[in-house]
């Protein structure tokens, strides 16, 4: 029976085994999304936040050759374009234990795979991100809901964070992902109140009254690949 | 007798040993060279440093694994000298959560270099990278034997 039951487990996550000649493409809003903000990793204005759900739609995927390097220098990537058919429209709360969601995996021409071009679009709901969640602060409890409609093109060069990535081989399969940074949108209290970052986040404050709040992601800067950048534009 | 003279030989071994030692410990050999290396500077689109932030190097001949790693100076900056492999080289510069590549070719006529840049608006970093020499340009090769104050009395 427990052979059974391993023979089943190893089924249910072959379809995104890391297989020769393939590459597998995961979303990520990190240990913010999973876990929230919690102390010391407050919101730039004090709040602690729990998600239920963080709902995001992925289109227009192309895993790219580039040579040179693309920089994430403007929009426009040239080099050996790998498309990948989408929507994907994912919870990034319910990820694994690596924080990561896996959405597919494609077979893939050996090379290392260095750049990669998406865009959060609306899905059926109308929206390309959804959060729900509660947040605290001072005793006080809030239920919330903030939602863009926003499609938000990024292109990013490599990959960047523990391991290098994207790479390949006749007898190996490689991984790229799309990141979500979420302290862009929220702030984070344990870094400086004039860290670029925090000047540009929104902070919880302005949704203190709890409910459902639209927002726009345009010069917010969400989207990354582990911790490089991408070319955000809106279209 | 017998006793004395196994005591005595004893004696003069270990003071032989400890000739011996004190002759290694003061011969000391260092070998300098000039060399050229790769210096990577890393800062903010403000003209901050990025201080203190990790470096990781790949080499061409095995890009998928690193070759080195260190950390940036107060001023942002990371030198390494690299080994002979042609081709291009890869830094990774990571700190809070974010990171910057660059590529510098090696080989040919020239190093090839290629500044990368963070594309954020309003979150930049820049790596520039060159190609510079340690003492200068040269072979030349230093040797300074110091064989400390016994021999230098003899």
């Amino acid at each position: 029976m427990p052979r059974f039951l391993l023979l089943c487990a190893a089924l249910s996550f072959a379809p995104f085994a890391l297989q020769a000649g393939s590459l597998t493409l995961f979303a990520s809003g990190e240990d913010l999304a999973t876990e929230g903000f919690s102390a010391p990793k407050l919101t730039k204005d004090g709040w602690a936040l729990e998600f239920s759900r963080i709902m995001a739609t992925f289109d227009q995927i192309t895993a790219w050759q580039t040579d040179p390097p693309f920089m994430a220098e403007s929009a426009e990537i040239a080099g050996a374009a790998l498309p990948i058919s989408g929507p994907f429209t994912v919870d990034l709360v319910t990820a694994a234990e690596d924080d990561r969601v896996a959405l597919t995996t494609v077979d893939a021409t050996p090379g290392h795979y260095n750049a990669l071009s998406w865009a959060l679009v609306p899905g059926a709901d109308g929206f390309s991100l959804v959060l729900t969640g509660i947040a605290r602060k001072d005793g006080q409890e809030v239920a919330f809901t903030l939602r863009a409609a926003d499609s938000v093109l990024h292109a990013c060069g490599e990959y960047l964070g523990d391991m290098r990535k994207g790479f390949v081989t006749e007898t190996a399969g490689a991984d790229l992902e799309m990141t979500l940074h979420l302290d862009h949108l929220f702030g984070r209290a344990d870094k400086p109140s004039d860290d670029e970052m925090n000047l540009g986040a929104l902070g919880f404050d302005g949704f203190a009254t709890g409910g459902v709040h639209d927002i726009t992601l345009k010069g917010l800067h969400l989207g990354h690949v582990g911790e490089g950048h991408c070319h955000v534009s809106t279209f | 007798m017998f006793r004395h003279s196994r005591l005595m030989g004893i004696i003069l071994f270990m003071a032989g040993l400890v000739a011996g030692q004190s002759v290694c410990a003061h011969a000391a050999l260092i070998v300098a060279e000039t060399a050229q290396a790769i210096r990577l500077h890393a800062q903010y689109d403000t003209g901050a440093p990025m201080s203190h932030a990790q470096v990781i190097i790949y080499a061409p001949d095995n890009p998928a694994s690193p070759w080195g790693q260190g950390v940036t100076d107060r001023a942002g900056r990371f030198e390494f000298i690299p080994d002979a492999t042609e081709g291009r080289w890869s830094l990774q510069v990571r700190q809070a959560g974010h990171g910057v590549m660059a590529h510098v070719q090696i080989g040919g006529v020239a190093p090839v270099v290629i500044t990368a840049t963070g594309a954020h608006e309003w979150l930049q970093r820049l790596v520039m990278v060159a190609l510079v020499a340690w003492g200068g340009l040269g072979t030349a090769l230093f040797v300074l034997r110091n064989r400390g104050r016994r021999d230098a009395s003899a």
